[in-house]
């Protein structure tokens, strides 16, 4: 009985083994309108109709499935958009920086271009520390001495000049700026006017003093001011190459002008907000 | 199984419906990449509850509806659901369904089975593109997802064929006899 059994087993499965590669060979040998094709399309025919109410029937299904999916692929999606946003932003950002960055540099170029510092080694820097206080007015940046910066380096901004290198380490140096008590620079008045020394105003970081020193003069407000590069013959001189924009004479007070010689200078540069920096490098140069 | 009219027409209202729903819902509903193979799953789960005859026939008549409604070369997927099919019912006929776990399990592995015959066909009749080596993720998806499908869809199967199944004969609800001693007069 079981023999039989599994005799038969065998039979059908040869014999449906065998049909199937009929068909699949009879399908690729006859034409499109030969037995098997019309047999199949017949099928496919009465098929059809059952498909469509299955279709229509299981829409609402279909949907819902398909809804959940493209509802988690929508959060999916979301926090890839979130990412790529992200990572966008942060090129953004990056671009803004190098394009402020190459603004700056080109600012720089511009006030290194004069013909009193085309001899001066221009060294670009990076600010990468601020002193907090008010009292040291000092700023890190980024070349030392290996970049061939030395102490009393002039150091420009795009506007102007911003201060010296104060001391210099291998790899990074100290600026101080033009508002550090300790920084006096010998300055001149454009239009052949007088001579003076700029210096801080300790905790007003928008105020020089011009210490003037050829009194007899008067200063009009809005006179430019740039570093003298004085130099006398006993071998004294400024630490600044000559020409470096400092600034703007403020609306002076004529009896201060006259009674205590000085006027108050607005820096050209945003001593606040110091990013990009040229440090002059006097190397081979002559400072002026 | 003991197939009766009655039986034999319920089995193929099973098999008319396996492939209606997969024409209308399950190939039209995306899942982890490819879509889920509901007719291997109820090929295995008639196999596995009839043994190889049936599934054999079972898989040649739903491989036939397929490609009859999908207009492909008739016979390939025949070919492929009657090897599910079959080796479903050897096992069944072969061993015994010790846990619940081995019906699921079971599907997943013969639909990924069917799924590697069905490719394999299709290589050997010649394929006229370059092949993706995803068709490789698709089997191995399909064979998931056949595994998720058998947990409800086997239990489902064996309870309306249960009438047919000798294993599953519904037990007795005459209450056992006492004997002498349950007589009181």
């Amino acid at each position: 009985m079981y023999r039989k059994q599994v005799r038969r087993r065998r039979a059908t499965l040869v014999l449906l083994v065998v049909a199937c590669l009929v068909m699949i060979s009879t399908s690729f040998s006859e034409g499109d309108d030969g037995p098997l094709h019309s047999a199949q399309n017949g099928v496919g025919s009465i098929l059809t109709p059952l498909q469509e109410g299955a279709d229509r029937a299981l829409k609402p299904f279909r949907d819902l499935v398909n809804w959940f999916d493209e509802t988690f692929d929508a959060r999916g999606e979301n926090e890839q958009l979130k990412e790529e946003n992200q990572e966008l932003r942060d090129e953004l950002t990056k671009a803004q920086e190098r394009y402020e960055e190459g603004l700056e540099r080109k600012k720089i170029t511009d006030v290194t271009a004069a013909e009193e510092l085309a001899s001066l080694e221009r060294i670009d820097a990076t600010v990468i520390g601020r002193s907090a206080s008010a009292w040291t007015q000092t700023l890190q940046v980024d070349k030392g001495r290996r970049d061939g910066v030395s102490v009393d380096d002039a150091v420009v901004t795009g506007d102007g000049l911003v201060g010296r290198v104060a001391s210099v380490t291998g790899g990074s140096s100290r600026v101080a700026l033009l508002t550090d008590q300790e920084t006096a620079v010998t300055a001149r008045v454009l239009k052949r006017g007088p001579l003076g020394v700029v210096g801080a105003e300790v905790g007003d970081p928008d105020d020089l003093i011009l210490e003037l020193i050829e009194g007899g003069e008067e200063v009009d407000p809005g006179s430019e001011l740039v570093t003298s590069g004085f130099a006398n013959e006993e071998g004294l001189r400024s630490r600044y190459p000559a020409g470096i924009p400092i600034g703007e004479i403020r609306e002076s007070d004529p009896g201060e002008q006259a009674l205590q010689q000085r006027v108050h200078v607005k820096p050209f540069a945003d001593l606040d907000r110091i990013v990009h920096v040229a440090v002059l490098g006097r190397g081979s140069g002559d400072s002026g | 199984m003991i197939f009766t009219p009655r039986i034999t027409a319920a089995v193929g209202l099973i098999i008319l419906a396996a492939v209606l729903l997969q024409l209308a819902f399950f190939s039209q509903v995306p899942l982890l990449g490819s879509v889920a193979n509901f007719v291997p799953v109820v090929v295995v789960a008639l196999g596995l509850l009839g043994g190889a005859l049936p599934g054999v026939v079972c898989g040649f008549i739903a491989g036939l509806l397929i490609d009859s409604a999908l207009g492909t070369t008739i016979g390939v997927t025949s070919l492929s659901l009657m090897a599910a099919g079959y080796l479903a019912g050897r096992w069944r006929e072969s061993y015994d369904i010790v846990s619940s776990l081995v019906p699921p399990l079971l599907t997943g592995a013969l639909t990924g089975v069917a799924a590697a015959t069905y490719a394999a066909i299709q290589l050997m009749l010649g394929v006229d593109a370059p092949v993706s080596l995803l068709v490789l993720r698709e089997i191995v998806v399909q064979a998931f997802l056949g595994t998720l499908l058998a947990v409800p869809t086997f239990p489902l199967i064996r309870r309306v064929l249960r009438s047919a199944l000798v294993d599953d004969a519904r037990p007795s609800r005459r209450r056992p006899s006492r004997g002498m001693l349950g007589v009181t007069a």
